[in-house]
């Protein structure tokens, strides 16, 4: 078939730097170079005095674990809430969300044992968890502003808890682009079951380019919006379809040549056409091999669906896509009853293929330069709610990340006696995303556009005061 | 040349530590186009980064200002900041120096040189000299009057302009030796006009109107004839809607629940648009339109009125969440406030351009705008927005219908009901007479007293020896509640809206065996459903709740099992089902049943004996078994009542309630039911009819208007908050107006702020802030004026003059044609706020009128086109992109106003319009605005997601748009009636003459004939197992001309 587009060589060097700036590809570049509003109130010599390294991470992968999971239940042990379960939490005061359903001090049932080199101890609910401590950094002092699961979402996705800020994926793929323009490059990989809480919200870039929006890749026949040619164009007839486009975008071009935003116009019409081919070629998992479809879990009910997802998720990084963010639907991890109970169920469909996902990283040699991320919004209170449930708690939570420039088999911050609150080390959620900003070589008090009426960006450091967190990092 | 790979991408990035631009905080002193000097920029960057924090135009330390020009001539309490060319006479110098300043840390060495280098030159960019004027930032000072304006503008331009715009670029131009291009051809010109005023391309007949007219004044003719077409206000009153945050739901929580009276504000602004409404007045009203308006609950309403009171719903565009917020009182204080503060934010970005929310926590660093005076501006909105006295959305609402209106509607809403009720005491009546009857065990029709109504039901089960509830049912007394009793229409009401318990019921005085003893025997009981409300204005009842073998509501029997509850009206039909309510050993079974419960409907369940040791359930509706079964064992139907269950609010109106069981001759019964349930059904769906119309009709109900209204006219205290915090009150605040912007009189004294409750409900406070904001002359209103005209310019060329048009404070861009933006303000103000004279104005101008084509030479000296030495060429608009194709389609439908055309999700999640959705091709403006669903097709060409409000749209050229314009249903569907449209009896190049009018609204040339003509010989061969191969062909060809640049571009 006929290549019925302008080869690149056509395309002037101005053109060039318009059309990456407008197709998938980095519109920071031409931000950089074109609109000095992008660096328009923060100077060198107005940043705190932090320093910014060169990146080390080039892609990240989210496993979100929308509720909120336990900590002390999975990453956090914490003897003392044994000793005093069923009796009055001897503490002092708890905020708590649902205040008249608080109950008395909930023991965490599960045995914890140390693992690996470093002797990290989790639950034996994360046995394949267990099996990578060494690649990890477990933050057990984690604090977020809220307990609301939405506000808590939005603020640790998009550093506001009020909506309508972009996503840090967003942020991300708008800073970096992708390495592969026949695929978005923010993909959100979706649970069959439905949407998380808050729906698109949790990868939406709002202000920012919608280009920069994650994709969600759906499970049923249209994965993506518009991605098959109509029935009843035959190929032949397509590829006269475009060819007869290309034309006549080319005759209106000599009106207007240099114009970067005809000539993108052009080209994204090929890209589009890779497009169709490219998404259909990286959700197709016959080719790889027994070992790694057992690797995932895929031959076991439990983790088949989480484990194809997280397989999808290395496919994806593998062919350049910056950001994939997988999610569940609802919000499973919100153990407001039957908290044990639930999390063993969780765990046996997620920490298999969360394990596989660290351990073929690596073996690939992906593994420096991706960032793995699993974590919730918020964590749970050591006392009960009802009789066998865990309220929401802001005050501590735990995260795990992998890669990218993280350290490998250390834990980081400690809570107290009972896990309510961070005591040591604290990292805040706006720590957290300058540093993950700064693994990606982008600095976060730079990273930012004019957005009602002021430079805002993902931290808005002036304000939150965010940080690199540096004990974190390599 | 080899593409950059994204590494170095990321090297940029780094490299962008570097201060690699200069910066653009100041804004040029207002009229001077003399550019600032390098060096000065570099300073100023040093200042604002290091000084202006504590040194800046709000209250600066020693009174000192350095965030202008201006400002750092005028200097502090020790004089001027600088000396021309004398460090030591320059106490900036001499603080620095010393390393005194900054306080925290001393400047360091490279910056301090250049600070030194700059007044050792002579301070260059200092102003000669500082009058009082000179020291409001520029968007703040009063505006000048037009004729002093233009006369300098045409003297520096030394060339006769007919327009005064092009007085102010012409200058420009000529001293890079440039001009505007020729104009365009007037095929080009009546499409760029038709589709900046309209949003839509020219139509056929308009073409042939003004392309073949020689009148001289035929370009008046086209600009005035689209300036009074309706859809001129379809696009530029979604401009405003844009920026005043205009959505159809309440966003804040995931759920986004509807705002169902919204689109009464849209059409109020589209009208006000078309009518060419003062801007000042289009402002009062929506400011403060309820106290304007002379609204009265008790005066006759006005269609004046009616305007004013709906104009308002502007103050409640923002996000409110209260609707379905729940959580601990201070999660509750933070929904209400968010609400306030939303609003807050939309009346200053969209009137005034100031960024405010700063404030909120601290006084702003960048603006002169104190946090106290944040809350005095809250202040004004308080009363309406009260946080302590709180009102939700839903109840926000306001009944004002013109009497004649309404009472046709009531006639109408009149006939309806007796209609419907004639129909259903019909049925009734029928129903008495022929329906088949099993042996009937228990009947009541509820026409009989509400005494004799206790002899048959009681607040006890049979048996029981407590009544079945802490609140136990009043049976027959129609004033007491929990209550059960029959109305004047013979109809049994259950009236729970007190009820206590979760799970109280009533019962038959009478016991029924629920286990029929024989297999293949029956029992049923069944009611009548003839309303799930009180009346028209209540809550519909969730459920509808009723129950069998009741008998031990304690559990103190010695009888187990039982009480089995049935909830009617479960998301997803059918009946949720209980067995032994209520306590701990109660056991929640799955549905039986599917159908949902509607009024006029008859339901219940039959009890089969099918096995030894079982009981089969089925649900019925209108006395047929339907949907999923239940079963349970004849041991745990022990005999006891019915009964109906009562839950908080959940009120409705049954009749007929019957138990029967099986009959002597149960194979005549079955015959007889088959004909019965024929006609019955027959009439039951004629009922369904009506009352859908009736429950249609009450929608409309005239005159509900979503308004805001202070809660009442005492002033209520409005507290600073603490750092923002929502419950951290500090001191209480009065209302005032933003400083800044306050006039002072001719003793230098600001004029007191005088506020005058217009009735006893209202505090008059929004009123007299509309009016400051309006007044004539005054700074509030000039700075509007520009902020409007900014947008004005911007919607027509791509950016405005200030290219940010949210801010036109300290911290926001620099226009970058001041005197410009100067004159349109004036101009704007001086017609009388006159948006369509301003149109006029600029419809007028070379700049408009100009060639979009390329010109090397122009090219070469001003590529991005600063000068606008060529009409800057823009793709259409999300909205544009839907609505011209459905219009070149022949499609659009072009009725307007009215309720909203509701989108949905397809089977894959993508929010889309159903193309067989009543309006499905309406114009986009009046498709649903979910905040959080917006159109796919829209979405993809930057249509934006409103949270708070949109000044500004991106405008991306991506893969997506290229996948939507390639494979989306809705192109295809276009191109199909596009190519439908063309006349199969001509030939192919009057067919291609044909469609180039429709779509690029010109004629094509010999080139373009021949090559659509080959696509279209070649395409055929594709299809030709097709019927029609040429019609397959065209819409091929039509696909592709609404994909191109062309179509998707004014010109």
């Amino acid at each position: 078939m006929p290549n019925p587009f302008l080869s690149y060589e056509q395309l002037t060097r101005r053109a060039f730097l318009g059309s990456s700036a407008t197709c998938i590809g980095g519109l920071a570049l031409s931000q950089l170079l074109q609109q000095p509003t992008y660096a328009n109130s923060v100077s060198a010599e107005g940043l705190p005095n932090e320093t910014f390294f060169p990146p080390k991470a080039k892609n990240m992968i989210c496993l979100f674990q929308h509720g909120g999971p336990s900590q002390m239940d999975l990453f956090d042990y914490k003897p003392e809430l044994n000793k005093w379960h069923g009796k009055p939490y001897p503490g002092g005061d708890l905020e708590i969300h649902f205040d008249k359903q608080a109950g008395n001090v909930l023991g965490a049932p599960y045995q914890f044992a140390r693992h690996g080199e470093c002797g990290m101890e989790l639950s034996e609910l994360l046995p394949h968890t267990s099996g990578i401590v060494d690649d990890i950094t477990l933050i057990r002092s984690m604090q977020t502003e809220s307990v609301d699961h939405e506000s808590a979402l939005r603020l640790i996705h998009t550093g506001k808890f009020l909506a309508g800020m972009p996503v840090m994926g967003s942020w991300v793929t708008y800073a970096l682009g992708s390495s592969n323009e026949n695929l978005p490059s923010y993909v959100v990989l979706t649970d069959p079951g439905g949407l998380p809480v808050d729906g698109e919200r949790n990868w939406s870039s709002e202000w920012l380019p919608a280009v920069y929006q994650g994709t969600p890749f759906r499970s049923g026949p249209s994965v993506v919006s518009n991605l098959k040619t109509p029935e009843g164009i035959p190929l032949a007839a397509r590829s006269q379809q475009l060819e007869l486009l290309r034309k006549l975008n080319e005759r209106h071009l000599k009106q207007d040549p240099f114009n970067t935003e005809l000539t993108a116009r052009l080209q994204n019409f090929e890209t589009a056409a890779k497009m169709q081919l490219a998404v259909p070629e990286v959700l197709d998992i016959s080719k790889e091999t027994k070992e790694t479809h057992e690797l995932y879990g895929l031959d076991h009910p439990d983790t088949a669906e989480y484990g194809k997802r997280c397989l999808l998720a290395r496919r994806l990084i593998e062919r350049g896509v910056r950001f994939v963010q997988l999610f569940l639907s609802g919000q499973p991890w919100d153990t407001h009853s039957k908290n044990a109970e639930t999390l063993k169920g969780l765990c046996a469909r997620t920490d298999k293929p969360s394990a596989a996902l660290v351990i073929d990283l690596k073996r690939r040699g992906l593994l420096d330069d991706t960032i793995v991320m699993w974590g919730g919004e918020f964590g749970r209170l050591p006392v009960s709610q009802g009789t066998d449930g865990r309220d929401h708690n802001r005050h501590a939570f735990s995260l795990w990340f992998a890669g990218g420039g993280f350290k490998s088999g250390y834990a980081h911050g400690a809570t107290d006696d009972f896990g309510y609150s961070a005591v040591e080390n604290n990292v805040n959620v706006h720590d957290l995303h300058a540093t993950l900003f700064s693994l990606f070589g982008i600095n976060h008090h730079r990273l930012t556009l004019p957005h009602e009426g002021r430079e805002v960006g993902l931290t808005d450091a002036e304000v939150t005061g965010a940080k690199v967190m540096r004990e974190l990092l390599a | 040349m080899p593409r950059p790979t994204r590494a170095t991408i990321c090297h940029l990035l780094l490299a962008s530590c570097l201060p690699l631009f200069l910066p653009g905080l100041f804004p040029a002193e207002c009229l001077s186009a003399e550019p600032a000097d390098v060096s000065f920029a570099r300073v100023q960057q040093i200042l604002k980064n290091q000084c202006v924090k504590c040194h800046g135009p709000l209250g600066p330390e020693g009174s000192l200002d350095l965030s202008t020009p201006a400002a750092i001539l005028n200097g502090g309490d020790s004089g001027a900041a600088v000396s021309r060319g004398n460090l030591e006479d320059s106490p900036l110098w001499q603080r620095v120096a010393a390393h005194e300043m900054p306080p925290e840390a001393p400047l360091d060495e490279e910056s301090r040189q250049v600070l030194q280098a700059w007044i050792e030159t002579g301070a260059p960019g200092l102003p000669e000299k500082v009058t009082p004027e000179d020291l409001i930032h520029w968007s703040f000072r009063s505006l000048q009057a037009t004729d002093q304006l233009i006369p300098s503008a045409a003297e520096a331009s030394n060339v006769a302009a007919e327009n005064p715009i092009d007085h102010f670029l012409l200058p420009g131009l000529k001293s890079s030796g440039l001009d505007f291009s020729p104009q365009a051809d007037s095929a080009t010109l009546l499409r760029r006009v038709s589709l900046m005023l309209t949003g839509i391309p020219p139509t056929l007949d308009e073409q042939e109107r003004f392309l073949n007219n020689s009148d001289a004044d035929v370009y008046d003719q086209i600009v005035e004839y689209y300036l009074a077409s309706p859809h001129y206000g379809e696009r530029w009153g979604k401009f405003w809607l844009d920026a005043a945050g205009y959505a159809d739901s309440n966003g804040y929580f995931n759920a986004d629940t509807p705002r169902p009276l919204a689109w009464k504000y849209r059409d109020y602004v589209v009208d006000a648009f078309n009518d060419d409404k003062p801007f000042d007045q289009f402002i009062r009203e929506q400011i403060a339109g309820d106290e304007l308006s002379g609204y009265r609950p008790d005066a006759e309403v006005t269609p004046e009125m009616i305007e004013q009171l709906t104009a308002t719903h502007y103050l409640r565009n923002a996000q409110d969440g209260t609707d379905s917020s729940d959580g601990n009182p201070d999660e509750l204080r933070t929904d209400r406030y968010s609400a306030i503060e939303g609003t807050m934010q939309n009346v200053s970005t969209s009137l005034l351009g100031l960024t405010i929310q700063c404030a909120r926590c601290h006084s702003h660093k960048f603006e002169p705008i104190s946090q106290e005076e944040y809350y005095q501006f809250q202040s004004f909105f308080y009363p309406a927005f009260n946080v302590e006295k709180w009102q939700k959305p839903a109840t926000r609402i306001v009944e004002a219908a013109l009497p004649a209106e309404l009472a046709v509607w009531e006639t109408e809403k009149n006939e309806r009901e007796m209609r419907l009720a004639t129909l259903e005491e019909d049925l009734r009546t029928w129903s008495r007479e022929n329906r088949p009857q099993g042996e009937m065990l228990f009947e009541d029709d509820f026409t009989t007293s509400n005494l004799d109504l206790k002899l048959r039901w009681s607040d006890t089960a049979p048996g029981d020896d407590v009544p079945g509830s802490s609140l136990p049912i009043k049976i027959g007394e129609p004033s007491e509640v929990p209550a059960f009793y029959s109305n004047d229409a013979g109809h049994l009401v259950i009236d729970a809206s007190q009820a206590a318990g979760q799970d109280s019921w009533n019962s038959t005085q009478q016991m029924f065996e629920w286990a029929p003893a024989e297999i293949g025997e029956w029992i049923q009981v069944s009611f009548d459903l003839v309303d799930n409300r009180l009346n028209s204005e209540s809550p519909a009842a969730l459920r509808i709740g009723y129950g069998i073998a009741l008998h031990d509501y304690n559990d103190n029997s010695s009888i187990s099992g039982g009480n089995v509850v049935f909830e009617g009206g479960v998301p997803g039909g059918g009946a949720a089902m209980y067995y032994d309510l209520p306590g701990g050993d109660s056991v929640p079974m799955d549905r039986i049943g599917d159908r949902e419960y509607a009024p006029g409907h008859n339901y219940g369940v039959r009890l089969t004996r099918t096995g030894e040791d079982k009981v089969e359930l089925q649900h019925l509706v209108d006395g047929v078994p339907e949907g999923r079964t239940q079963h349970l064992k004849p041991n745990q139907l022990p005999a006891g009542g019915f009964g109906f269950v009562y839950y908080q609010g959940r009120s409705f109106i049954v009749d007929n309630v019957r138990i029967e069981r099986t009959p002597l001759y149960s194979d005549d019964f079955d015959i007889a039911w088959k004909a019965y349930h024929e006609e019955d059904q027959k009439r039951r769906d004629e009922i369904d009819t009506l009352r859908q119309e009736l429950t249609d009709h009450l929608t409309t109900k005239p005159g509900r208007i979503a308004w805001v209204a202070d809660y009442s006219g005492d002033a209520p205290d409005v507290p600073l908050l603490v750092r923002g915090g929502h419950s951290d009150p500090g001191e209480l605040v009065e209302p005032a107006p933003f400083s800044i912007l306050c006039d002072s009189d001719e003793n230098g004294e600001l004029p007191e702020f005088k506020i005058t409750p217009p009735h006893a409900d209202s505090t008059g406070r929004r009123t007299a802030w509309a009016n400051w904001v309006t007044r004539e002359n005054s700074r509030p209103a000039a700075l509007m004026a520009r902020v409007q005209m900014n947008r004005l310019w911007q919607h027509y060329f791509g950016t405005g003059i200030v290219s940010t048009p949210d801010n036109l404070g300290y911290s926001g861009d620099r226009p970058t044609h001041p005197g410009l933006l100067e004159f349109l303000a004036s101009y704007f103000v001086e017609h009388g706020w006159s948006r369509k004279d301003v149109h006029r104005l600029v419809l007028h101008s070379r700049l408009f009128k100009q060639s979009s084509q390329h010109n090397e030479d122009a090219y070469t000296v001003d590529p991005d086109n600063k000068l606008y030495w060529k009409f800057p060429r823009q793709r259409l608009n999300a909205e544009g992109v839907r609505d011209a194709m459905l219009y070149v389609a022949g499609s659009l439908d072009t009725a307007t106003g009215g309720p909203s055309v509701m989108t949905s999700r397809d089977d894959a999640g993508v929010t889309v319009v159903d193309e067989t959705t009543p309006g499905a091709h309406r114009r986009s403006l009046y498709l649903y605005q979910r905040r959080t669903q917006i159109p796919d097709m829209l979405q993809v060409f930057d249509a934006p997601k409103i949270v708070f409000n949109c000044t500004r749209r991106n405008v991306s050229t991506t893969p997506l748009q290229s996948l939507s314009l390639m494979n989306s249903d809705f192109i295809r569907r276009r191109a199909a009636e596009l190519a439908a449209r063309l006349d199969d009896d001509n030939s192919t190049t009057e067919q291609v003459e044909q469609v180039f009018q429709i779509v690029y609204a010109r004629r094509p040339s010999a080139d373009e004939t021949t090559l659509l003509s080959g696509f279209l010989e070649q395409q055929k061969s594709f299809y030709e197992e097709e019927a029609n191969p040429a019609r397959h062909a065209w819409i091929d060809c039509c696909q592709m001309l609404l994909a191109s640049s062309e179509f998707l571009y004014i010109q």
